[in-house]
């Protein structure tokens, strides 16, 4: 056999395609193609039969791009259909489910609950322990002056549940029989139910239950007198009621029957059964009346006449929920609520000795458990409210100032306070902000901890925009607030709402003032995590406000502010003032080197490096790389390099940043050549520091990789034996592949044959030793091949096709490629070993040795498909690499035999390659081979 | 056996004394049935007793008084004949009061009360001689004044103002509720129209002692003339709170009751006999002594208890 003879430069040229300068960028997005022009250009290719990937990859994009409005639209149409088949008047009653679910998460029950006498409905199934056996309980419920009658009993909460379903089923069952009488008169008891505050924390759940029952009886109410509207007095049915019908449409019998049932809820003797029974059969005033709105007022001032505070919000909670069902009236009943609310708090809340017994000492848990009632009629008012119904609703509450008494100060309750806020849209706040700090400062009492509403305030004020004069001054004056602040916590909180208020009006003096009250009540001082988190979002306001690093290196304190942060918080600040610094395109400054550098250390000893895979620690260490990357000592390339070698010390625990820093080392390395101006000491210590370094990387994938790119640099600067001892190094890497990494995914395996065929090209300009066989290299890898389980034969065979060409290559009088600089060019393997035939022999030899293990590879390939293009693979690889001698072409064309079994015969790539052969064939008999 | 059966045209029975009563007689029956005549009566009578109350010992054993009767008719619907077996029906509709026909007395509303009750009946009898008994039936209808008879004017709406404090109690009261003092004032409806609830609002203007509840009890008085001697009989019939617990002080609370339809007429104010409503509000203060005489007559004075009690009269309008 006999390496054919290349003439490299000759075959670019007869091999390179046509080159022509592009309209478009074809990676960017698909403009909407110029038809005429693209036509053209399909035109001039279509003769030389050449797909271009990019092009091609255009044609995709646009049948997708075609595909992809369909399944928009019809996935639109599916959401638009369901959204459609939900009523609007379904939307507030699921509000309600997802409210009523709230409400029993948010109070969970402890297991048991005393039950009063009255409610003998629950305990009626004897299941109820008597309360002297039950010790423990009756510890809490103690109380001298407890009526010797009242025999309170406990029960579980599953049990209280248990029964309350078990009552909704029977009034279902005797609605059902027609036994109305007996489902009221049931429901009554439920509602009774509701007037037993005496386990406050059950309240809710208690609520839900029982208004459960009462939407269901309301329900079947309406449906009932619905029903006798729409049939006439022998039973037949007439026709359905539209949706917004008149009292005057009611026949008189259905107005007779929804009276009777006015009238026996009107005549229950308590007033929350009452008050209850009738809400569930508040739609029924529709039948009876046009405008029954009145009585929702009416039922609103009923509601007054409960002095329990918690059983008198729940039902206004109840009112509220019961009131939507009625077509869109005026909300002033709601106002009503709120402020009767109000009073209600006031009240309990100045109370020197609290009114009723069971509330002293649970002030705090009591406002906790009417806060949701506030929350939800409180957002039920501003839900679609114009800004001036919202305004004038503000003003109703009694809250907006009159301007005919300024000094008159209005009492509010500050949890009301807090969730009117919440809810008031951001224009009537930033209008009336002054009049709301001035609530704020007045109401100040145990529902709600005010300096939250300083904050809430804050927050909203900076949804819009409002006059700079009236900022100013609510911000002067809630600064004057939180000076007077010595807790940490509440300063952090107040001063957090305002800073973006402060930042975006430019108030330099105030940011100043704010962040030295901080740097005072923060240095010197343990920070719990709640601190912190709040600590954190102020200084993320500040680098996001700021952008420059410079501007906030200046601010006053930030840094040692900065320094009290610790953990998480900590994190979460370093990593933002990384991202910024890596935006710019360099760091040059050293100050702001060391300083990001202190950054990055203080992130590096707050990861958990025995969990990188951890998304948080991968983003560190990722921006920490980064820094490294951007920082740029321009022609201080020494200083450059001590950099590289301080964040070693520093970070060397970190897999990714060791890797940059081996890149940023031969980067430097290369920068230096291509200078020329630095001696070649320096290159030395970059690769010295390289070669150093890729030890400490665990993967043995990626030292090769990385041996070999340093391989490359050393090559690039001459300096051979360290290349030499580089690629011992990257093929020993290649050995260990498989002790160190188990089980290899395939793409692992694709990319180690990508580097072996990388380290093939670079030995194509590696000179040989005289003193080691020049083909040591190749040697050592098809052993490699050979020991190693991990190989399959398709990479084996690629490698072997690979050791073929590099080993044609070096046969060649004139190599393709050599090293760069001039003074080493002549060393190059072609001029070495210049018509050395015991050379030429070697490769020979290893050659058709390679050649027999490649035959045998290709053999063990499991798949069809994978064994066909992998034996047209090898075919090329040998025509390309042997003279046509019959040897040769025996073997490619029982190569091509074999990929005749498994390709079809119309495959392109089978076709060419016979085609090739055939040339092949023809030029051998013209000048014929020279068989060794 | 056959069964006869009244079914009147309207369900709820409510009839006016200018209006027809109208209905049918339904007859069920295996065979066919010969008989002498249906006759259809109606009779209307007011009926007054007395027991307990104010009546003394001697007056209860003479306990009934003669009834008055307001109407007594009687109809022949059919003349003697025969009626087919199975299911027969027989419409009827009867005048209760010819126009210009002087009746014995004033159609009275229908009303059940402690003493006095005012009935209206319709009988339906089918006389089969002497060899068979008799089919016959009853059922109450209920008359409400006639359109014509009622006021024109509208019910006044006026209110009667009240103030209930330590110093307006004719009972003894507790020493911290004579000491600490309470004021309650508010209004309420002096006539009142039986479609309409009565109404009124409340406030607790200040209360030393904690309040327990507020409640409206609803009064019946039925007075009887026996000889020279008028009977009363108070009775409670409805109760309606409208405050429970100790509420906010200043805070208007409605009044708002809905009248019991049975238990109610319009007031009546006849020769013989008398029915009129109070209302009576009644403000319990909290005290121990209270939970030891839960179940006794709300309308007792108690210690712990302040009251104001007002005339109402019941209406009957044109609604």
């Amino acid at each position: 056999m006999e390496f054919r003879p290349r003439h490299y430069s000759a075959e670019q040229e007869a091999h390179s395609l046509p080159r022509s300068r592009a309209d478009h960028n074809p990676l960017s997005t698909p403009s909407p193609p110029s038809t005429p022009q693209s036509q053209v250009i399909v035109a001039n290719h279509e003769n030389n039969d050449f797909l271009d990937p990019l092009r091609g990859w255009c044609a995709n994009v646009a049948v997708s791009n075609e595909d992809s409005p369909d399944i928009d639209y019809a996935s639109a149409a599916t959401s638009s259909a369901s959204l459609s088949s939900g009523t609007v008047s379904e939307i507030p009653s699921k509000e309600w489910t997802s409210f009523k679910r709230f409400l029993m998460q948010k109070f969970p029950v402890s297991k048991m609950i005393s039950v009063s006498s009255m409610s003998d409905v629950i305990i009626k199934s004897g299941k109820a322990l008597d309360k002297s056996k039950k010790g423990t309980y009756s510890e809490e419920m103690n109380d001298s002056q407890k009526d010797p009658e009242d025999d309170a009993k406990v029960i579980t909460r599953q049990e209280y549940v248990s029964q309350m379903h078990e009552l909704k089923h029977e009034i279902m069952r005797a609605w059902h029989a027609e036994d109305r009488v007996t489902a009221l008169k049931l429901s009554i008891k439920v509602a009774k139910l509701l007037m037993d505050t005496s386990v406050l924390q059950f309240y809710p759940t208690l609520f839900v239950l029982a208004t459960d029952v009462m939407d269901m009886l309301g329900d079947m109410v309406w449906k009932r007198i619905r029903q006798k509207a729409e049939c006439a007095e022998d039973g037949t049915f007439i026709g359905k009621l539209p949706e917004n019908f008149k009292a005057s449409d009611i026949c008189s019998d259905a107005k007779e029957t929804c009276n009777n049932w006015f009238c026996k809820v009107g005549s229950i003797r308590e007033l929350v059964p009452r008050i209850y029974l009738e809400l569930a059969i508040l739609p029924c005033w529709r039948f009876l009346l046009d405008q029954p709105a009145d009585n929702i007022q009416r039922l609103v001032m009923m509601t007054r006449g409960l002095a329990d505070p918690l059983a008198s919000t729940y039902c206004r909670l109840y009112l509220v929920h019961c009131a939507r069902k009625l077509p869109a009236s005026d909300k002033g009943y709601l106002v009503t609520c709120v402020n009767d609310i109000k009073i209600l708090l006031i009240h309990l809340l100045s109370a020197k000795e609290t009114p009723n017994i069971h509330f002293s000492g649970k002030i705090g848990l009591l406002v906790s458990l009417i806060e949701p009632t506030i929350e939800y009629i409180m957002k039920f008012i501003f839900e679609d409210a114009s800004q001036r119904q919202a305004y004038s609703v503000f003003m109703e509450l009694g809250l907006g100032r009159d301007r005919s008494n300024l000094s008159e100060s209005i009492p509010c309750v500050s949890v009301v306070l807090h969730h009117l806020l919440k809810e008031l849209p951001a224009e009537v706040i930033s209008c009336n902000s002054v009049d709301i700090l001035h609530l704020i400062k007045c109401s100040n009492d145990d529902s709600f901890d005010q300096c939250l509403n300083y904050r809430l305030l804050g927050f909203r004020l900076g949804e819009s925009r409002s006059q700079l004069d009236i900022v100013i001054s609510v911000v002067d004056e809630v600064i004057q607030v939180v000076t007077q602040y010595v807790k940490l916590d509440e300063y952090l909180k107040v001063v957090d709402a305002y800073m973006d208020i402060v930042l975006q009006n430019q108030m330099d003096n105030y940011l100043n003032t704010l962040l030295e009250g901080l740097y005072t009540r923060a240095c010197n001082k343990e920070i719990v995590n709640d601190e912190q988190r709040i600590l954190q979002s102020i200084l993320l306001k500040l680098l996001y406000h700021f952008k420059d690093l410079d501007i906030i290196f200046a601010l006053k304190h930030f840094l040692e502010i900065l320094d009290v942060m610790y953990g998480s918080s900590r994190s979460v600040i370093n990593m933002q003032i990384l991202n910024m610094a890596t935006r710019n395109d360099h760091i040059r400054d050293p100050t702001t080197i060391q300083f990001l550098f202190e950054i990055s250390q203080s992130l590096h000893d707050d990861m958990d490096l025995a969990n990188m895979k951890d998304d948080g620690n991968q983003q560190s260490a990722h921006l920490i790389s980064r820094f490294i990357q951007k920082v740029d000592f321009g022609a201080e390339m020494e200083r450059h390099l001590t950099f590289l070698v301080e964040c070693r010390g520093a970070f060397g625990s970190i897999n990714e940043l060791t890797e940059t820093l081996v890149h940023l080392s031969n980067y430097l390395a290369t920068k230096a050549l291509k200078d020329r101006k630095t001696l070649l000491t320096f290159v030395k210590s970059c690769i010295a520091f390289s070669e150093v370094t890729i030890p400490s990387i665990s993967s043995q994938v990626r030292q090769l990789n990385l041996y070999l790119e340093t391989a490359e640099v050393a090559l690039l600067g001459g300096l051979v034996s360290h290349s030499d001892g580089l690629i011992v190094s990257a093929v020993s890497c290649l050995e260990n592949v498989e002790c160190t990494d188990g089980s290899r995914a395939p793409t692992d395996v694709d990319g180690i044959l990508s580097s072996i065929r990388k380290l093939c090209s670079l030995l194509v300009m590696v000179p040989g030793n005289s003193d080691q066989v020049v083909t040591k290299i190749p040697r050592s890898i098809l052993s490699l091949i050979h020991s190693r389980s991990w190989m399959t034969p398709r990479i084996t065979a690629r490698t072997f096709c690979a050791i073929i060409l590099l080993l044609a290559t070096l046969s060649q009088n004139k190599l393709p490629y050599h090293l760069c600089p001039t003074e080493v060019q002549n060393l190059g393997n072609d001029v070495l070993f210049f018509g050395d035939s015991s050379y030429l022999r070697e490769l020979v030899s290893l050659s058709e040795h390679v050649l027999q293990n490649l035959l045998n590879a290709i053999e063990q390939e499991p798949s069809k498909a994978v064994r066909g293009s992998m034996a047209l693979e090898a075919c090329n690889c040998i025509a390309l690499s042997f003279k046509a001698s019959d040897d040769v072409l025996k073997v490619c064309w029982k190569l091509i035999e074999a990929a005749q079994l498994c390709l079809s015969a119309n495959d392109k790539y089978l076709q060419s390659t016979i085609e090739y052969l055939d040339e092949q064939l023809s030029t051998s008999r013209a000048t014929p081979a020279v068989v060794i | 056996m056959s069964t006869i059966d009244l079914k009147l045209s309207r369900s709820n029975r409510i009839y006016r004394s200018s209006e027809p009563l109208q209905g049918k007689i339904v007859i069920k029956s295996p065979s066919s049935l010969s008989h002498y005549g249906i006759r259809l009566t109606i009779n209307g009578s007011v009926n007054m007793q007395i027991r307990g109350g104010s009546a003394g010992v001697i007056e209860s054993f003479y306990g009934v008084i003669k009834p008055i009767t307001i109407v007594n008719k009687s109809f022949e619907i059919r003349s003697s004949g025969k009626i087919d077996s199975g299911t027969s029906e027989i419409p009827f509709s009867v005048i209760l009061k010819q126009p210009g026909e002087e009746s014995l007395e004033r159609f009275y509303e229908t009303f059940h009360g402690t003493d006095i009750s005012i009935q209206y009946l319709v009988t339906v009898d089918i006389s089969r001689g002497y060899l068979h008994k008799s089919l016959s039936t009853t059922m109450e209808f209920i008359v409400e004044s006639d359109k014509a008879d009622l006021l024109e004017r509208s019910v006044s709406s006026e209110m009667a103002i009240f103030y209930i404090t330590q110093d307006t109690q004719r009972h003894p009261l507790l020493p911290e509720l004579k000491s600490g003092g309470f004021l309650v004032t508010g209004r309420i409806s002096t006539q009142c129209s039986l479609l309409d609830p009565i109404s009124g609002e409340l406030t607790v203007e200040r209360s030393a002692v904690p309040i327990c509840s507020i409640d409206i009890h609803l009064l019946r008085v039925e007075s009887i003339l026996l000889g020279e001697k008028i009977v009363t009989e108070t009775s409670l019939i409805q109760t309606t709170q409208i405050a429970d617990g100790d509420v906010c002080r200043s805070m208007t609370l409605p009044i708002y009751v809905i009248l019991p339809r049975l238990l109610t007429c319009p007031t009546v104010l006849a020769g013989p006999f008398s029915i009129e409503f109070k209302v009576s509000i009644v403000i319990s203060f909290q005290s121990e002594l209270s939970k030891l005489h839960t179940k006794s007559d709300p309308r007792t004075p108690r210690l712990w208890l302040a009251m104001e009690t007002l005339p109402l009269e019941l209406v009957r309008t044109k609604g």
